[in-house]
């Protein structure tokens, strides 16, 4: 594009070729007519106060354009004949290449177009009127029934009317971008997602450790409330979420009922909110580290507690953020990308949900699950066992000598 | 646990949403329009305006309209005919792109319009967040309805509104809105809705009739500045609000100022105010 305007720009070095601030629709009373010769040096710098002279105007001979301008301008046509902002162009052909004047007391069937040059319009155009890379100037006389457009350029009305709407275009031209010029971005816009979503790893990561250094008891509660009742914590979850709005509601109503409660009330709001987040947040680390536990399980290596707490909750983590990561890798295939947002919310949602059923139901964490009842634990009877049989022995019958014996 | 690790998970979790949503590429483009005035019939403007910076002034030039817009054309298309039988002037953009994207860019979109002061003009402006300022002087407004999001708006009035307004409307959400010489409007009605934020109604200017002032406002503050030979009465209904009533004296169950009788002009002001403040301000600013 850049070349293109350049070689315009050469080729046509007077026309105003204002690509990103077009001049400003000028009404007559700010702008002067151009001169009676036709020329646009007035229409240009808009020097001239006094009304057009009008009438008989010499034409204006169309600028001489180089090959390289022509290309540029034809591409420029076939950007404008896109844009969402243009208005239908006659065939090819007929655009005036190099800008065209209406003469005065002529009258011709719209729409007019020229490129790479002014479109002076001193007779009637029936429709509208449109210069590409050129300004159109509705001189004394002159009339456009329809619209006069001009991209790249400017509309000046010097006398002249206009019947339908006066139009600039700047900037780009064209149609809008959905394909190959939005790739560009998409690869930037993939970079900045997924580091984001990398950066929220890491700072999730943080207060996790964060949670397992200052409240690790905590954590430990929740934790045990999870692995127990992981269906029960979810349900109590989704009811959780349930009351959240009515609770705050009934906390509002509450307070409000009461004198001094009414000016705790903002503060109410917030504590609540920050409540439930802590809560919410709590819970999401449980989850994550129960099922980092579980795929990853330290046992057999020898971990300290708290090493291994630590190793299952950032494999917990990086496993649910990852999700994430992943989805946003994929942000350039809106698709695959929607897809996977989908099933990382999911995802996410459950987790959240269970965690904050399992906060909830261990009162953040602040009550352990109950032991179950249970029965007399068996006693290990093999240690007292003495080698007597219950029944007991027969004892031996000492020898004792025999009376025969003794009357001996 | 760290106060502030509840709430970055909210964070983390939008955030990675925003991050995760497609982003088209930035195409910035500029549009002029501006159509020649044929006559003075009344015109009914719409405009419609989303996000960036939104100017609004009368132009003498004999043009009925002269809309400036700077956009991109990824994310917004501009919008704007004249139905020259009925005389409705839609302008600005696209109502389903008056959106919020989450991305905070370093360009940003501008709507400068300037519209005839010949005409009679019925205004409706629709914005979303956007930085408005609203010049009215010497525009033909028969009726003025503005609603906005989460703006930043300032309405003036510098000189006397030719055409009486039948009613001057302000809907805000998040905002805030300063109105400057709001008596210049020639306007009987004036009804401020505001939902969260802080306005500023300064009702100075030529006093041509009495004004009736409705307002509600949710967890805002409201300021009304009135000129101290103008008569004031506030008929309030509030909840969980304060009332600023310097210099007004309570009477049958709404406050009126000690020059209430004796004032050759009377405003009525209406209000209701939720966990909010409202304040009115005699001074004679």
């Amino acid at each position: 594009m850049r070349p293109a305007i350049l070689a315009l720009i050469l080729a046509v070095p007077w026309a105003p070729l204002t690509a990103q601030q077009p001049a400003a629709i000028q009404p007559p009373a700010t702008r002067g007519a151009a001169d009676s010769t036709g020329t646009t040096a007035q229409a240009r710098t808009g020097a001239s106060a006094a009304a057009a002279p009008t009438v008989e105007a010499a034409e204006p001979a169309p600028v001489a354009l180089q090959p390289a301008a022509m290309d540029s301008i034809r591409e420029l046509i076939a950007r404008f004949r896109r844009d969402p902002q243009g208005v239908p162009l006659p065939p090819r052909e007929q655009i005036a290449m190099g800008g065209r004047t209406i003469a005065a007391g002529t009258q011709v069937q719209g729409p007019v177009a020229a490129a790479g040059g002014p479109l002076h319009v001193y007779g009637t155009v029936n429709g509208d009127a449109v210069a590409i890379g050129g300004d159109v100037i509705v001189h004394g006389g002159g009339r456009i029934t329809g619209n006069a457009v001009a991209a790249l350029g400017s509309v000046t009305l010097a006398g002249g009317v206009v019947g339908g709407e006066m139009r600039q275009l700047g900037g780009a031209i064209g149609a809008i971008p959905r394909g190959a010029t939005a790739t560009e971005s998409r690869v930037g816009a993939t970079r900045h997602a997924v580091a984001l979503a990398a950066s929220w790893l890491v700072i999730l990561v943080l207060i996790g450790i964060g949670v397992l250094v200052f409240a690790t008891s905590y954590l430990d509660g929740v934790t045990e409330s999870l692995e127990g009742r992981f269906g029960r914590s979810f349900w109590a979850g989704i009811a959780a979420q349930l009351a959240i709005a009515p609770v705050l509601a009934l906390l509002i109503v509450a307070l409000a009922v009461t004198v001094l409660g009414i000016l705790l009330i903002p503060f109410a709001i917030v504590a609540f909110i920050l409540a439930v987040a802590g809560l919410i947040t709590l819970g999401f680390l449980a989850v994550a580290r129960v099922t980092g536990e579980s795929l990853a399980p330290a046992t057999r290596r020898g971990y300290h507690a708290q090493g291994a707490a630590l190793r299952a909750l950032v494999v917990g983590v990086v496993l649910y953020m990852g999700l994430w990561v992943v989805a946003s890798a994929f942000a350039w295939a809106p698709i695959v990308g929607t897809l996977l947002r989908g099933v990382a919310v999911a995802i996410t949602w459950v987790a959240a949900t269970a965690g904050l059923g399992a906060a909830v139901l261990s009162r953040g964490g602040t009550r352990r699950p109950s032991a179950p009842v249970s029965s007399p634990a068996p006693v290990n009877d093999l240690p007292w066992q003495t080698p007597t049989p219950v029944t007991g022995v027969v004892a031996a019958r000492r020898p004792t000598p025999s009376s025969s014996s003794r009357e001996r | 646990m760290s106060s502030h690790s509840p709430a970055l998970l909210g964070y983390l979790v939008a955030g990675a949403l925003i991050a995760a949503t497609p982003v088209a590429a930035q195409n910035w483009r500029s549009l002029d329009i501006a159509r020649q005035l044929a006559d003075s019939a009344p015109t009914a403007v719409n405009v419609v305006y989303g996000t960036g910076t939104f100017g609004l002034r009368g132009s003498s030039s004999a043009l009925l309209y002269h809309m400036r817009l700077r956009y991109d054309a990824s994310r917004t298309q501009p919008r704007h005919s004249f139905d020259t039988t009925g005389r409705k002037l839609l302008l600005g953009v696209q109502k389903s792109d008056v959106r919020f994207t989450g991305r905070s860019d370093n360009e940003s979109g501008q709507l400068q319009l300037e519209l005839s002061r010949v005409a009679p003009l019925d205004l409706t402006l629709d914005l979303g967040a956007v930085e408005a300022d609203l010049d009215l002087t010497g525009l033909k407004v028969s009726r003025l309805h503005i609603e906005s999001g989460a703006s930043d708006g300032k309405l003036r009035f510098d000189s006397l509104n030719a055409t009486p307004m039948s009613v001057l409307e302000v809907s805000l959400g998040a905002a805030s809105f300063r109105a400057e010489r709001l008596a210049n409007a020639n306007a009987r009605d004036i009804r401020v809705d505001a939902g969260v934020g802080n306005v500023e109604l300064d009702l100075g200017g030529q006093w041509t009739q009495d004004i009736d002032l409705r307002v509600e406002a949710t967890l805002g503050v409201v300021t009304i500045h009135v000129p101290s030979d103008v008569g004031v009465r506030v008929s309030l209904k509030k909840l969980v609000a304060s009332f600023d009533h310097q210099g007004l004296i309570e009477r049958d169950g709404a406050w009126v100022s000690p020059n209430w009788e004796s004032a050759p002009h009377k405003l009525r002001i209406s209000a209701e105010t939720t966990f909010g403040k409202l304040t009115i301000d005699k001074t004679g600013r």
